[in-house]
């Protein structure tokens, strides 16, 4: 498992390149784009659901950018785990 | 490429919610039989470094972004199921958890970044195995092919939803979606993955770390 989770380690480290393109991803524009590319913006889109996520796009509130991002990249990879772990558990009974 | 709440029509997305599923349920079985003490901490591990490696956000020209997915390598060393649903749940915690893609659109995501990626590329995988080159391949194939399902689910919006000539979802046909989806992928989000891909399954069966069911 060590052969594992050290690469893995290595890669976590590096999350933070994640952060450097302020480019969205294709499609996944503001709504002020659509004002802009279209003259309107699609009333689906305008009145979309809007769920509260705990850590909005990997970032928390008040908090400094890439200590957000290592906190959210933990906070998932602890959550995949954690739900691993208590599959294991349940199937081993 | 995560699809957001309001993108789609809510016919899209009960369809796809209808259509994954059953495909949940049996990839879910999947996983149940194929759990034990050996495979569950690789299987774990190899999940999280999907969601670790979705986090790579790649500026490309153009002014966009984009990411690989880590399916194929799930997909070539356990199969296309149980790979389908480590990355369900990988997406899951993503919308839930990070607002990063939709609820509502999490069917859709899951068809595409999930099963779509892994089936093509572990089918890809299977005809080229005995090549060297095999895994790269696999997980060039697997972004493409998500693309490919991204550009159908996106680019029908504006031909079954519209209010007085308006798109009321996403807006743009097939014309652009298209090239700007499946192009980027091509290029750019498929070789990513495709390195990702065959340098992580060359170290996973040098090391000796897991077999595979293929190997």
């Amino acid at each position: 498992m060590k052969k594992i989770l050290y690469p893995m380690l290595i890669i976590f480290i590096l999350i933070p390149l994640g952060l450097i393109s302020e480019n969205p991803a294709w499609a996944e524009w503001d709504n002020e784009y659509y004002q802009e590319a279209l003259g309107f913006i699609p009333k689906g889109i305008e009145n979309a659901l809007h769920v509260k996520a705990l850590a909005p796009d990997y970032t928390i509130e008040g908090m400094n950018d890439i200590v957000a991002y290592y906190l959210s990249g933990m906070l998932g990879v602890a959550l995949i785990f954690g739900i691993f772990y208590l599959l294991g558990k349940k199937l081993a009974r | 490429m995560h699809i957001p709440d309001g993108y789609l029509s809510p016919i899209t997305c009960i369809a796809t919610y209808a259509a994954a599923l059953p495909l949940w349920v049996i990839a879910f079985k999947k996983l149940k039989q194929d759990l034990n003490e050996t495979t569950l901490p690789l299987i774990a591990s190899l999940s999280a470094l999907s969601f670790i490696i979705m986090m790579f956000n790649i500026p490309i020209p153009g002014g966009t972004s984009g990411h690989a997915v880590g399916a194929s390598l799930i997909a070539i060393l356990f199969g296309p199921w149980i790979a389908s649903v480590c990355v369900s749940l990988v997406l899951f915690i993503q919308a839930l958890v990070f607002g990063d893609g939709g609820v509502t659109t999490f069917g859709a995501n899951a068809l595409l970044m999930a099963f779509a990626s892994s089936f093509s590329s572990y089918y890809i995988f299977q005809i080229l195995k005995t090549k060297s080159f095999a895994p790269y391949v696999s997980g060039w194939v697997s972004v493409v092919c998500s693309s490919l399902v991204l550009t159908l689910f996106l680019g029908i919006q504006p031909l079954i939803a519209t209010l007085d000539g308006q798109p009321l979802y996403f807006p743009f046909g097939f014309d652009v979606t298209f090239p700007a989806v499946v192009g980027s992928h091509i290029l750019f989000f498929g070789v990513v993955e495709g390195i990702f891909t065959g340098i992580a399954y060359r170290y996973i069966v040098k090391n000796r770390i897991y077999k595979g069911v293929n190997a």
